[in-house]
């Protein structure tokens, strides 16, 4: 039993991560339209500046905040000089410019800090706590804790801000939205950063566990992009609760399940969905979408 | 190949003999080639030939049905194991190569039944997912795959009485192996699935409104990729002569998108061009600096969608265009901002034009 409830609070902070990817994309579709590979492939390249920030001798928490407002102006950028030019376009072409800027920005990491793994230091002790005679890891629950934060600061941006309201506006009908004053251009690029910025906080948070490498988050993005099919595109709470049952799931199948077993854990999402697709094509929450000619 | 659709009106290209000549012209060159240039050059040719057919693969899912698949590679990793399963169990090498475009023709359609059924972009995102899992897989079924070792086969001698090389004789296998499905490809997409298939990427409401399900040529151009990925894993079998799990990573699916994209997306030379480009370019790039490789891929890729978005295929036409600033540039902007409010229509469909390089 104790096994089991520990494998539940590491499956939720793995969702946890899962979680803040596939919110960050579906932050970016709402707003746009597209989805956006290189994600994970942004948040490796700021968990990389904050990782050479620590080889610096600055404080962690210090250079994880540095890493994230270097990712708010990275998405802001991306957005305005990259993507621009392919929204509204076809959305084959624009996904396959965010592959291609996942492989530039893998490259560019590879470059700069070669492809060796890098340890990077943990915000958390790797200690454990006992709570009811089950030994809990103080990591797990903090990597949880800190992502349900930021989604909960970023849901009180979206509802409470004026800031927000106009993010909603340009994600509902950019057309109408434009009509009404409000910077399209410079609101995307906002919608852009503040995902890239949540990306950042889950690169930080997962890179001491699976040690930083260029491709550190590629099977992370694999997990987000079941999250968001399972949780539909539509629904930011859905995408979420999907992740966090990929991450709880996959961590029983790999331990209970004999033929799964950890290497094999990624095809536990992948199930999940053929399972899903068969009886609900619309994801778990998310609306059908009907198409006018 | 020898007769460019881009040049207009010219009545010569219409003649018959000069339509039969080229043809023509480049079997013999084919048939020549491989006897006279160095075992390098002939070794690099053939492994052009098997990524040009798995890029021909992608391009019939991708390039001609619109639908972004990401997982291209474990179908060529899979007919490849196939093919050394049987090989080193001394099939009958008929019945390999069948079963080399079967089985991986038959886990495509059963992948396409279900990420099908989600619209759009979803295909991508389920797609992804088959290098990804198919990797471990392959390390896990280590009885059928050796594992991480991975497996060699070696099936391709010569015959005694030909006078040829080993590598003389590969190229021929894989070139006549290639050309008939590349010949059989440009029928396909030529005719009335290739024209259901257009309409399909082009609207898939207009699709259905004429009686065309998008579900099920989704499925088929889906299948027939995975069947044309199968045969460029045999022919990677053939010429490589070894398969790992290495073989169908997630880096190397990427490449391929990119060497299709670069080459040029929904066209036939396109994929010849993208094979050469897979092949080639690494060999380049690792002569400057290895690590460098996935950069210049990256920023090749982005350049050729923002420079030349029909790929390298659509360079000639580009080019004999390129005299006049092109239209395409001034729209750059998306059209939901006020100020580019003046030819917002043309703005979304200029890729599309510019992507019918049917050469």
């Amino acid at each position: 039993m104790g096994k089991f409830v520990q494998l539940v609070v590491d499956g939720l902070s793995t969702g946890s991560v899962y979680g803040a990817i596939a919110l960050a994309i579906v932050l970016v579709n709402q707003a746009t339209g597209l989805i956006n590979f290189a994600q994970g492939g942004m948040a490796v390249l700021s968990t990389y500046v904050a990782w050479w920030l620590t080889t610096h001798d600055v404080p962690l928490i210090l250079a994880i905040l540095v890493s994230i407002l270097f990712s708010l102006a990275l998405g802001a950028v991306v957005e305005r000089w990259l993507m621009r030019r392919f929204e509204r376009g076809d959305p084959d072409t624009a996904v396959v410019v965010t592959i291609g800027l996942l492989t530039l920005i893998t490259g560019i990491c590879g470059w700069l800090f070669t492809y060796n793994n890098q340890q990077f230091p943990s915000l958390f002790s790797l200690d454990t706590v006992s709570f009811l005679g089950v030994s809990i890891s103080i990591r797990s629950i903090g990597t949880t804790v800190v992502i349900v934060v930021a989604m909960l600061l970023l849901q009180g941006l979206f509802v409470g801000t004026k800031l927000g309201l106009a993010l909603r506006a340009v994600a509902i009908n950019p057309q109408s939205a434009a009509f009404s004053g409000l910077p399209v251009g410079r609101l995307l690029m906002v919608g852009w950063g503040l995902a890239a910025a949540l990306g950042a906080v889950a690169g930080a948070l997962v890179a001491p566990q699976l040690t930083l490498t260029p491709g550190m988050l590629d099977s992370t993005l694999v997990y987000a992009l079941a999250a968001v099919i399972l949780g539909g595109l539509t629904s930011p709470i859905g995408v979420v609760v999907a992740a966090w049952i990929i991450g709880i799931l996959e961590n029983l199948a790999a331990v209970y399940v004999p033929f799964i077993g950890f290497d094999l854990k990624v095809a536990v999402p992948f199930i999940l969905i053929f399972v899903v697709l068969i009886v609900r094509p619309q994801g778990l929450f998310g609306r059908k979408v009907v198409v006018r000619v | 190949m020898a007769t460019p659709s881009t040049s207009t009106a010219s009545s010569v290209w219409q003649r018959p003999w000069v339509r039969w000549a080229g043809p023509l012209l480049l079997v013999v060159v084919l048939a020549v080639m491989p006897l006279v240039l160095s075992e390098f050059a002939n070794q690099t040719i053939a492994r052009i030939g098997v990524y040009a057919v798995a890029v021909l693969g992608l391009n019939v899912v991708m390039g001609y049905t619109g639908q972004v698949s990401l997982g291209q590679i474990f179908f060529l990793g899979f007919g490849a194991y196939v093919t050394a399963y049987g090989v080193s169990n001394d099939w009958n090498i008929v019945l390999v190569f069948a079963l080399a475009c079967l089985a991986p023709a038959v886990a495509g359609l059963l992948v396409a039944l279900a990420a099908a059924r989600l619209g759009g972009l979803a295909i991508a995102m389920v797609t992804v997912a088959l290098p990804i899992v198919g990797v471990p897989l392959a390390k896990r079924l280590s009885d059928f795959t050796g594992g991480s070792q991975g497996m060699s086969a070696r099936f391709a001698e010569a015959p005694e009485g030909s006078g040829l090389y080993d590598d003389q004789w590969q190229l021929y296998i894989v070139l006549i192996i290639a050309g008939v499905v590349f010949l059989l490809t440009r029928n396909l997409v030529r005719g009335k699935y290739g024209r259901a298939f257009a309409i399909v990427k082009g609207n898939e409401n207009v699709a259905s409104s004429m009686g065309i399900s998008p579900y099920r040529y989704k499925v088929l151009a889906f299948t027939i990729a995975s069947l044309i990925g199968g045969v460029s894993g045999f022919l990677y079998m053939l010429v490589i002569q070894y398969t790992s799990p290495e073989t169908m990573t997630f880096g190397h699916s990427i490449s391929l998108l990119a060497a299709m994209v670069i080459g040029g997306a929904g066209s036939i030379v396109g994929s010849i061009l993208g094979g050469a480009y897979y092949v080639l370019v690494p060999q380049l790039t690792n002569e400057v600096d290895p690590s460098l490789t996935a950069l210049l891929q990256g920023a090749l890729l982005l350049a050729v969608l923002f420079v030349l978005p029909g790929g390298l295929v659509s360079l000639p036409r580009a080019l004999t265009r390129g005299r006049r600033p092109r239209a395409g540039r001034g729209s750059a902007a998306p059209p939901t901002t006020p100020s580019s409010t003046t030819g917002s229509g043309t703005a979304a469909e200029e890729p599309e034009t510019e992507r019918q390089g049917h050469a």
